[in-house]
């Protein structure tokens, strides 16, 4: 296997920063989170995943989509905004590679593709690093993911104690690999297996929930349920958003940002109705969302077992317990 | 398991069975040894599900904001945190007392989940003790007034207005403006918070520093002479902003300003900034 001394990753790191921003895990402000490499903070390479998920380097909390200038009720400027810019995503984990697999499957397949995204998308190389530990909260391996690795990526990374195993798994991966090729060694190296210690059995469950609507046990686990956004903000795979101009007399800009299903305001209907008038309602909507209506969309988990909203819920509302209780209910029968 | 939860559960299945309560709203093991997140309990049967540890972080009292109009009257366990904002619910006039019984339990502090040793919410409690109760659980803990609770805002009040700037812009770069801190908030009790009115528009849909600081600054505004001091709102932010700070400035300048003052401690006192004397300070006139 080809190897990089973790000794010299610096040089790998300043390599890769030559011609595109480089995202790394960083702890900055107190808040683990993919930020620039080079900038305030310091690098995590050595933990499981960041607090933030890595999703807004390509959809942002909040993005610019185009802005505009009026005269005489004309429209005299518009201009559609393009940000996007090569980047290099080093050091993801392979739950939050399954996101952005989630992510292109929403934003560049069926029928719609969105340009905002697509961009972002094309100009981004991901590089993937195997976990060789794991969180308590971490159960991606009950979701379809293994730990150690992720196919998607351009390049995988593997954790050899005092070297990286580096193998490229796409065209562009290969290219990001050859600029490295005078740090690198041949080595025999194989890369630990690890395994998470929170186990769910996932198996069967969108074909049972398809069943589950009006079953009482939405209304039994979304009881402590306090209706804040921490679950969808911290979840690499939430990707609903809003859209909403921001208008200052003769010109403005029109933005989307990241929304929460968790909000009454999101399903709110002009009038005032609002078809999930209570957090039984959208505490339904998020698990059926994450794992049952993905799944007949898309094939796969919308929930790829990261573990954030586990960890970070204030009430320890807790999708692998609802796993667990599903086993043990009857579809048709009262909780 | 302790005497706490061997009283809580022996006094849920009385009450319950009895029928003077519908449902009670406790505490329950979650999935990990350091978490114990609300419960409720419904029937006599699942009582022994109810716990006392060190990990009952999550305040009770917020969820009778869910049943305003219950069927019957609704049972709740509730330490000093969660009497005071009990109190606070009611003197908004948000429930009513005659519909809630009231099971008070003397508290000596929670852990932080993350490092085991008392929890932030609670190094600085002053009144551990339930202030309002219908029966009583175990011996009323010492309590003390805690002036130190106030120090980290006399090392911020040094600051120049461009540094307390800088700390504070640096605070809410992180927000993520899930409104856990509001969610969990006893004070936060409006009916429909002005983030929400969106017709209005007070408050902008972006993340950025401007609108976060919006958020933050008003609400901690809002809630200046109500604020209870559970620390609820530290507690559930997911990008540890220090939120005390914020209303523990508002408690310490109010103090100052129209005399000592506890939010809460009763329902009847009306709270300073809710009510006008011809001797109030006008510095600023």
């Amino acid at each position: 296997m080809k190897t990089i001394a973790k000794s010299r990753i610096n040089e790998a790191l300043a390599i890769l920063a030559k011609e595109s921003k480089l995202l790394v895990p960083m702890k900055v402000n107190g808040i683990s989170k993919y930020a620039p490499w080079g900038s305030e903070g310091t690098i995590q390479f050595e933990e499981v995943n960041t607090l933030l998920p890595p999703k807004d380097t390509l959809f942002p909390h909040t993005e610019k989509m185009y802005s505009y200038k009026i005269a005489n009720q004309e429209i005299t400027e518009l201009n559609i905004h393009d940000d996007s810019a090569p980047q290099i995503l080093f050091g993801v984990r392979p739950c939050d590679m399954q996101s952005i697999k989630c992510m292109d499957d929403v934003f560049l397949t069926k029928s719609y593709v969105d340009d905002f995204y697509k961009n972002k998308r094309e100009k981004l190389i991901t590089i993937c690093i195997g976990c060789t530990k794991t969180a308590p909260t971490c159960f991606c391996d009950s979701m379809g993911v293994d730990p150690s690795r992720h196919e998607a990526a351009d390049v995988q990374m593997y954790d050899l104690g005092d070297s990286y195993g580096i193998e490229a798994q796409t065209e562009a991966g290969q290219t990001v690999v050859n600029k490295l090729q005078e740090l690198m060694e041949d080595q025999a190296g194989d890369p630990t297996a690890v395994s998470c210690t929170l186990k769910v059995d996932a198996s069967g469950i969108p074909a049972k929930l398809s069943t589950m609507f009006e079953h009482p046990i939405w209304k039994e686990i979304s009881r402590k349920c306090i209706g804040c956004g921490t679950c969808t903000y911290l979840c690499p795979t939430c990707y609903c958003f809003d859209m909403e101009t921001t208008n200052n007399g003769n010109e403005g800009y029109r933005f989307r940002c990241w929304d929460s299903c968790m909000f009454s305001e999101y399903s709110r209907m002009a009038g005032g109705h609002n078809p999930r008038p209570s957090k039984n309602e959208r505490i339904r909507n998020r698990f059926l969302h994450k794992l049952e209506f993905f799944n007949e969309r898309y094939g796969k988990n919308l929930c790829v077992g990261c573990g954030r909203c586990i960890a970070k819920c204030p009430v320890n509302v807790d999708i692998t317990l609802f796993i667990d209780k599903l086993k043990e209910v009857a579809a048709d029968e009262p909780v | 398991m302790s005497d706490t939860t061997v009283k809580m559960r022996d006094i849920a299945k009385d009450l319950l069975d009895k029928g003077t309560v519908h449902y009670i709203i406790g505490w329950e093991k979650g999935r990990f040894s350091n978490q114990s997140p609300p419960a409720f309990i419904t029937s006599a049967a699942h009582a022994d599900r109810l716990i006392w540890d060190e990990y009952c972080l999550a305040s009770t009292a917020k969820y009778l904001l869910d049943d305003k109009f219950p069927a019957g009257k609704i049972g709740i366990f509730a330490r000093g945190c969660d009497a005071r904002a009990i109190n606070r619910l009611i003197q908004d006039g948000q429930i009513n007392r005659e519909n809630i019984y009231i099971v008070g339990i003397c508290c000596s502090g929670m852990k932080d989940p993350a490092t085991g040793n008392t929890a932030d919410k609670c190094q600085h409690c002053t009144h551990p003790n339930p202030i309002v109760y219908d029966i009583l659980i175990g011996d009323p803990v010492p309590e003390t007034d805690k002036p130190e609770r106030f120090k980290a805002i006399e090392e911020l009040e040094k600051l120049s207005p461009d540094e307390k700037h800088a700390y504070w812009s640096k605070q809410f770069e992180k927000c993520i403006r899930c409104y856990a801190c509001r969610n969990v908030c006893p004070a936060c009790n409006c009916r429909e918070c002005f983030v929400d009115q969106y017709r209005v528009g007070w408050q902008g849909k972006q993340n950025n520093l401007a609108e976060n600081q919006l958020f933050g600054l008003t609400r901690a505004y809002h809630i200046a002479d109500r604020c209870i001091e559970c620390g609820e709102c530290a507690r559930a932010c997911p990008m540890d902003l220090p939120l005390m700070e914020l209303n523990r400035k508002l408690i310490k300048d109010i103090n100052q300003l129209f005399g000592p003052y506890e939010a809460s401690l009763d329902t009847e006192t009306t709270p300073p900034l809710a009510k006008y004397h011809l001797k109030d300070l006008e510095e600023f006139m």
